[in-house]
């Protein structure tokens, strides 16, 4: 990138003197400044590729510029990577979690948003090692809370829904495709009666709900089985599902109702 | 337990909060949790659609060591209305619950509907 040589060429001394002075050297504070006033249109630019999703661009900005603080505060140039190859994951990272804390569709305390990262995780971290789901109880063990506030966090995450980034990140993370992996449950679809006037409805869902319904309900796998096949959260599987299920009970309602 | 409300679509949420309640407090795995949830809400939502007019939807929840049974009943719109099992909404309630039965009676003259379903506290691992 010539043009970023150009115009950040004179801050890349100032990286490396700023990585190599000590935490409490005075001298960092102004540096830091300096630094960050310096590569601010990077944050900006970022800022800009995440605009038009519903969240005003001045507080997309401010959350690109913790980012690239963050950055210019862990960047080490001894590291051999150079300055926007660690600072744009970074920067974009950050402007990420702030739309994941969106995905709130309800108030909920910043407490229990992060109780509801670390049960997540716990959960995520327990059922590798279980084989099954997690119990709330071994939940709270694993974190170290009380149960009260397993139940309360549990609680909580009914309230999240995905924000549609989410999904777009979720998606791309989850590489396999239908025709991969459901190969089986395919198989038990065919025997089922009322094919006829599901197989259409199922159609129009979107691959990775269709996948999920099918290998609930047809390939008979747990929800955390699906979650790791998918590439998802258990929480995020039951969500989907649970969706999945009311939009389909809608459509299905007027064709089952006189039978 | 027993939830006693108008057999109406707009109070399943209220009525599938308690059974996931019930089963959090009841440390069921978060698999069980949630199916049961769901199947809570699919029983609900069969039976307000067979009930009759301003009639009441009562789901009784017993909890027991390691499960949790769930009777739903709705007094039904006209006589000889029964729970359609060859549904995919029947399909899901056999994939959620270990056990559902469909149950039909006729009480003091009223037809009355209802679901039956039992839940484990979680799925042995396979």
């Amino acid at each position: 990138m010539t043009s970023s040589d150009e115009e950040y060429g004179h801050l890349a001394p100032l990286l490396e003197q700023y990585a190599s002075l000590d935490e409490d050297d005075p001298a960092r504070e102004a540096l830091r400044e300096q630094l960050v006033t310096g590569y601010l249109p990077v944050a900006e630019h970022i800022a800009r590729r995440f605009a038009n999703r519903g969240e005003p661009l001045d507080d997309l900005v401010q959350v690109a510029t913790v980012g690239l603080i963050h950055a210019i505060d862990r960047y080490s140039p001894d590291r051999g990577t150079d300055f926007f190859s660690f600072a744009v994951p970074t920067i974009s990272g950050e402007v990420r979690r702030h739309f994941r804390d969106l995905g709130w569709s309800m108030r909920v305390p910043r407490r229990l948003k992060d109780l509801h990262v670390a049960i997540n995780s716990a959960v995520a971290q327990l059922a590798q090692d279980l084989g099954r789901a997690p119990k709330p109880s071994e939940i709270a063990q694993h974190l170290d809370v009380p149960l009260a506030d397993v139940l309360e966090g549990l609680e909580a995450s009914e309230a999240y829904r995905s924000s549609s980034l989410d999904e777009m990140l979720s998606s791309e993370q989850g590489s396999a495709t239908l025709g991969e992996l459901v190969g089986e449950a395919d198989a038990a679809l065919d025997r089922v009666e009322f094919r006829q006037t599901l197989r259409p409805l199922l159609g129009e869902l979107a691959e990775r709900e269709r996948l999920i319904v099918m290998l609930r309900f047809f390939g008979n796998m747990t929800q955390t089985q699906i979650a790791e096949k998918v590439g998802i959260s258990q929480m995020h599987v039951s969500r989907l599902l649970a969706q999945t299920l009311e939009r389909l009970r809608d459509r299905l309602d007027p064709e089952t109702r006189d039978g | 337990m027993e939830v006693r409300t108008a057999a109406s679509a707009a109070l399943i949420p209220t009525i599938r909060a308690v059974a996931s309640d019930l089963a959090a407090r009841a440390d069921f795995d978060l698999d069980a949790i949630s199916d049961l949830r769901m199947a809570v809400d699919e029983a609900c939502a069969t039976l307000v659609d067979l009930a009759a007019p301003a009639s009441t939807l009562t789901c009784i929840f017993r909890v027991q060591a390691e499960r949790i049974e769930v009777s739903a009943q709705v007094q039904a719109a006209e006589s000889g209305t029964t729970v359609s099992t060859d549904t995919f909404g029947w399909r899901v309630l056999q994939t959620l619950a270990d056990h559902v039965e469909a149950q039909h009676s006729v009480n003091g003259g009223v037809p009355v509907v209802g679901i039956q379903l039992d839940k484990r506290a979680g799925d042995l691992p396979r």
